[in-house]
């Protein structure tokens, strides 16, 4: 399966995710002009991904500084499907990174954590530039 | 010749750091958020209220660019109309502002009157419920998921209001105003 990237722009964050690592990168900002639109083919390639059979763990590592609410309705969509392939026997690890000033992000992972059920969601604080 | 001095004293004098009318895009949006979020650094304000103004001049200028019942139809494919409207975003005995102003269809505007009601009463707690409920919803076919964007804007605001004027036979102008 070929890998899935998409390049960041102003309002749309970097994609990165990975077949063979088994590892998701979801970084920058997110309010594109529509996001339903913007995120198809993340929320396809992603449900291929977990129609191959493999059980090999995932992780999700997302640091995104702001997004808009149709990119958290679409965010919630891509949790239950991580949540669906968890249970199905496939361990999935969500990485939710924020700045440590970024109290908004804060927030925004932990409202997503309470709505998950089954897969492990860490909320990582970071202090430099660094994404 | 129109002396636009004195209207631009009295934008100053209102705090008004900038505002916007005329047709939207999400370019207008992504440069003039940038530079709003550039202003703030400059002023030294707190990452989260600099996000706070951010989020909610984004939702509310989507708002504009999606909703707008003030319409032109445009010849290039894809992009096949642009939609007017205002966004003013400044800051007032230290607090800022967003304020925006759009034509709506009269069929819609008893929704978001009621929505708007609604969130007016609500608590953040019971804000954030409802955010949370709202975004698990398939998006109504008509609204194309408006609702949620208000709601933000409302989670976010520590004081909403707004107004709805009749302005023609099929439309009103509504205006909504949100201090951080």
């Amino acid at each position: 399966m070929e890998n899935l990237i998409i390049e960041a722009t102003k309002s749309a964050p970097s994609i990165i995710l990975n077949a063979e690592t088994r590892i998701f990168v979801i970084s920058g900002e997110s309010y594109p002009e529509n996001a339903a639109k913007f995120y198809k083919p993340v929320i396809d390639w992603i449900n291929n991904f977990f129609d191959q059979q493999s059980s090999e763990p995932v992780t999700v590592n997302i640091t995104l500084h702001y997004f808009n609410s149709s990119s958290s309705k679409v965010l919630m969509d891509i949790f239950d499907i991580l949540d669906t392939a968890h249970s199905n026997g496939t361990p999935v690890t969500v990485n939710w990174r924020h700045h440590a000033e970024n109290d908004t992000a804060f927030e925004c992972g932990e409202e997503f954590k309470e709505e998950i059920e089954q897969i492990d969601f860490n909320i990582v604080e970071f202090l430099d530039e660094e994404p | 010749m129109m002396d636009t001095y004195t209207f631009y004293q009295n934008m100053k004098r209102d705090g008004i750091i900038f505002s916007f009318t005329g047709p939207t895009s999400q370019s207008v949006v992504e440069s003039i958020g940038e530079l709003l979020r550039r202003k703030m650094e400059l002023e030294e304000t707190k990452m989260s209220v600099s996000l706070k103004v951010f989020s909610i001049f984004v939702e509310q200028m989507q708002n504009v660019l999606n909703y707008s019942a003030e319409t032109e139809s445009t010849k290039s494919p894809g992009n096949d109309e642009l939609h007017y409207g205002m966004v003013t975003v400044g800051k007032k005995d230290g607090k800022y502002f967003i304020l925006s102003g759009n034509y709506i269809e009269k069929q819609n505007t008893a929704r978001f009157q009621s929505l708007l009601d609604r969130l007016l009463t609500m608590s953040k707690d019971e804000l954030k419920t409802l955010y949370l409920e709202q975004r698990r919803k398939e998006p109504e076919k008509s609204s194309k998921g408006a609702g949620l964007g208000l709601i933000e804007t409302a989670r976010k605001a520590s004081h909403l209001e707004y107004v709805i004027v009749e302005a023609d036979k099929d439309r009103n102008f509504i205006t909504i105003n949100a201090v951080i």
